[in-house]
């Protein structure tokens, strides 16, 4: 045999001896949105810390843009090369349930690992009774007003109606320059959202009784209102340019007074503006005391299809653990799903926080429909021609809920 | 028999080769297009050409596709007419040549989706660079909240779409004109002949058969050029500002409206195979001639 052979025969065994130290045990593959640059490195981290605990078990961090995630699980799905695991929207299990695709955790959950979450967060992922996915990542949406600004307008407390709103504004418009009472976004994810949260305060429901409520009095009030605060420039000019980052950013820029947004937005703060002098508060109520705030879910999933369901629900069990959460939210800004966690002092004594869990009770969430991704958009279209001018409230609505009832049937 | 059947014989790989990447793609979303089919593509019942009938009944895609006509149009005559000029200056020799060639062609170096990000930014109403350059310049007073409404959006979608076309037009057009022979111009300056004169009857023919080539493959890139509209608008506010292409990326991944994106793609590959044809047509006719 000569050398080179020899060499060959050796690359071969060490091949051979390295796919079964990566195939002979279970491998786990989970595929993870990308909240913040913090969240790969925190799920490799806690592989790794699960690997050491279970040496038979392997985990595989796939790290997708949260932007993406949707079209990569499409076509992973329709070619049979998903993961084991998923991270998804909430609102998108619905399509995931009724196609089978996502299997039920029930048989794994015990009643000790049920106990650990707050209830809240878990019911949006029960469907037919069963439980489907597991709250990754909570929030809830709340506003950020800027002290300094209401201060020099000679406001002192933070709009508890919509009507106390608006006076604000003009007060914040009278103060000149370019500063803007009302932050409102017009643009992409989430338009129809900003638009919801003046709906509900006007008592208004996204849908009633198997129905679209956008063509509600409730709704043609807000679009009313809404656009009486872009006419009266109580608002940034221009808003269908405004995606929610994009608002954000003027927020933290000082060029608009308030915006209705995620926890995530005080860490953003913290790092990018840190002396922005700002606080946090519940989105104004309606006329008739209504209040409602958005609560969102991101959910873990385990697919039908994977063969190592076992090993699968081993890992999830340890990223649910009081432990690993904090970690996790600490990170990523989320509010605290685990009850044990809640009581960690990082969120039972973080003011901005408290706020947002203060909101949950009357939080909503994304309705359980098919079809969902469909309304929102017509809902975010139909907003946007009358921010711009270009329908009427009251019409452009009612086409909007007709179009929505027919994907509703 | 021989010699009738070799040559088929050796495009066998290449065509075996090209069936595989076309051929079966195009045969599975002809069968998307066919059937009800779910978010994950797993196919249901045979709809026929119901998806077609749901499309055609879409304001919003009718209108997408008169604006997919605009935009290529637009873009398309609007490089060849600014990059004629760029190209016959570079051409000259001059001091600070390399560099400008150099300045011309970065655009080019930068993936496209970069170019639609940072546009995105430059766009900014409030904090945007254009505006703000507007304003110190003094020829605008308020902000222009360039990306609000179509009105505004989609003309600097297609300034855009031309500066970013530029550097792979002029570099075709910088190699046509080295090809033209200096003493045509000297034969034809002797005759009399002017500046006007050379170009129109010297350097324009000779530079057909590459405005030609030009035209056709950015036809092609611009039709189905997705980055740019989808960076800076996705396509909205309202639905206003979608061409095909970003409108079938909205329906198949935002939506989950497979089908339909199916039947979208399958348009678009017969309008630009109708084109392709006539093209070759036109082509061969002059050939011939």
């Amino acid at each position: 045999m000569t050398f080179k052979q020899k060499l060959c025969l050796l690359a071969g065994a060490s091949l051979v001896a390295f796919s079964s130290s990566a195939f002979a045990d279970s491998t786990v593959r989970v595929t993870i949105a990308e909240y913040s640059k913090g969240t790969g490195p925190y799920f490799q981290e806690a592989a790794k810390a699960f690997e050491a605990a279970n040496p038979d078990v392997k985990v595989q961090i796939e790290v997708v843009p949260w932007d993406s995630l949707q079209q990569k699980l499409t076509t992973d799905i329709s070619a049979g090369a998903n993961a084991d695991l998923s991270i998804i929207g909430t609102r998108w299990l619905l399509d995931y349930v009724s196609e089978g695709i996502v299997a039920p955790l029930d048989e794994h959950i015990k009643p000790e690992f049920k106990a650990r979450f707050i209830d809240t967060f878990l019911t949006p992922s029960v469907m037919n009774g069963k439980v489907y996915g597991l709250p990754i990542a909570a929030s809830a949406r709340a506003m950020y007003y800027n002290k300094d600004i209401f201060a020099k307008a000679g406001i002192s407390t933070p709009p508890a109606t919509w009507a106390d709103f608006k006076t604000d504004a003009e007060k914040i418009k009278k103060l000149g320059g370019e500063t803007y009472g009302f932050g409102l976004q017009g643009k992409e994810i989430e338009t129809d959202v900003y638009f919801y949260y003046g709906m509900w305060s006007n008592g208004g429901e996204i849908v009633k009784d198997g129905k679209s409520g956008l063509d509600s009095k409730a709704a043609i009030e807000t679009a009313k209102l809404y656009k009486s605060f872009i006419d009266e420039g109580l608002t940034q000019p221009g808003v269908t340019s405004y995606s929610r980052e994009d608002v954000q950013n003027l927020f933290k820029q000082g060029k608009v007074a308030t915006v209705i947004t995620a926890p995530f937005l005080s860490g953003q703060i913290k790092t990018e503006a840190p002396k922005l002098n700002y606080g946090v508060a519940p989105i104004p109520a309606g006329p008739n005391g209504d209040k409602g705030t958005y609560g969102v879910t991101d959910s873990i999933v385990l697919f039908e299809n994977s063969k190592n369901k076992e090993a699968a629900w081993k890992f999830l069990d340890f990223i649910f653990t009081a432990e690993q959460r904090t970690k996790f939210d600490k990170i990523e800004g989320f509010l605290p799903v685990n009850a044990e966690e809640a009581k960690d002092p990082y969120f039972a004594d973080n003011a901005d926080l408290k706020v947002f869990t203060s909101l949950l009770p009357n939080a909503r969430f994304a309705p359980v429909i098919p079809g969902w991704e469909d309304i929102a958009k017509t809902t975010s279209n139909a907003v946007q021609k009358i921010y711009l001018g270009q329908g009427e409230a009251e019409a452009t609505l009612k086409d909007a809920a007709a179009k929505i009832n027919a994907t509703l049937k | 028999m021989q010699r009738a059947t070799a040559p088929y014989f050796l495009i066998l790989p290449s065509f075996v080769l090209a069936a595989a990447i076309i051929l079966w793609p195009l045969k599975e979303i002809v069968s998307l297009s066919l059937h009800d089919v779910n978010r994950f593509g797993m196919l249901r019942d045979f709809v026929g050409l119901e998806h077609f009938r749901v499309l055609f009944a879409d304001p919003d895609f009718i209108a997408a596709t008169w604006r997919t006509l605009i935009w290529t149009v637009c873009v398309v005559l609007g490089t060849l007419i600014v990059s004629v000029p760029i190209a016959l200056i570079l051409n000259e020799d001059f001091y600070g040549r390399g560099i400008a060639r150099i300045l011309i062609m970065l655009p080019w170096a930068i993936s496209l989706s970069m170019t639609a990000v940072v546009w995105r930014w430059a766009l900014n109403g409030e904090s945007g660079m254009l505006n703000s350059a507007l304003r110190d310049l003094g020829l605008i007073n308020s902000n222009i909240q360039w990306l609000a409404e179509a009105s505004t959006a989609f003309p600097m979608q297609i300034l855009i779409g031309i500066l970013v076309s530029m550097p792979f037009t002029v570099t075709i057009f910088l190699g046509g004109l080295s090809s033209v022979p200096d003493d045509l111009y000297e034969a034809a300056a002797t005759e009399g002949a002017g500046r006007w004169d050379q170009f129109r009857l010297i350097t324009l023919p000779l530079l057909r058969p590459f405005i030609n080539i030009a035209f056709v493959l950015n036809t092609i890139y611009v039709f189905n050029s997705f980055p740019i509209i989808w960076v800076t608008t996705q396509g909205g506010p309202a639905n206003s500002t979608h061409i095909l292409v970003t409108y079938l990326y909205e329906l198949g991944f935002r939506l989950g409206r497979l089908g339909d994106a199916a039947a979208v793609s399958l348009i678009m590959f017969v309008i630009l195979l109708v084109f392709t044809l006539i093209y070759v047509r036109l082509a061969m006719r002059e050939e011939k001639a």
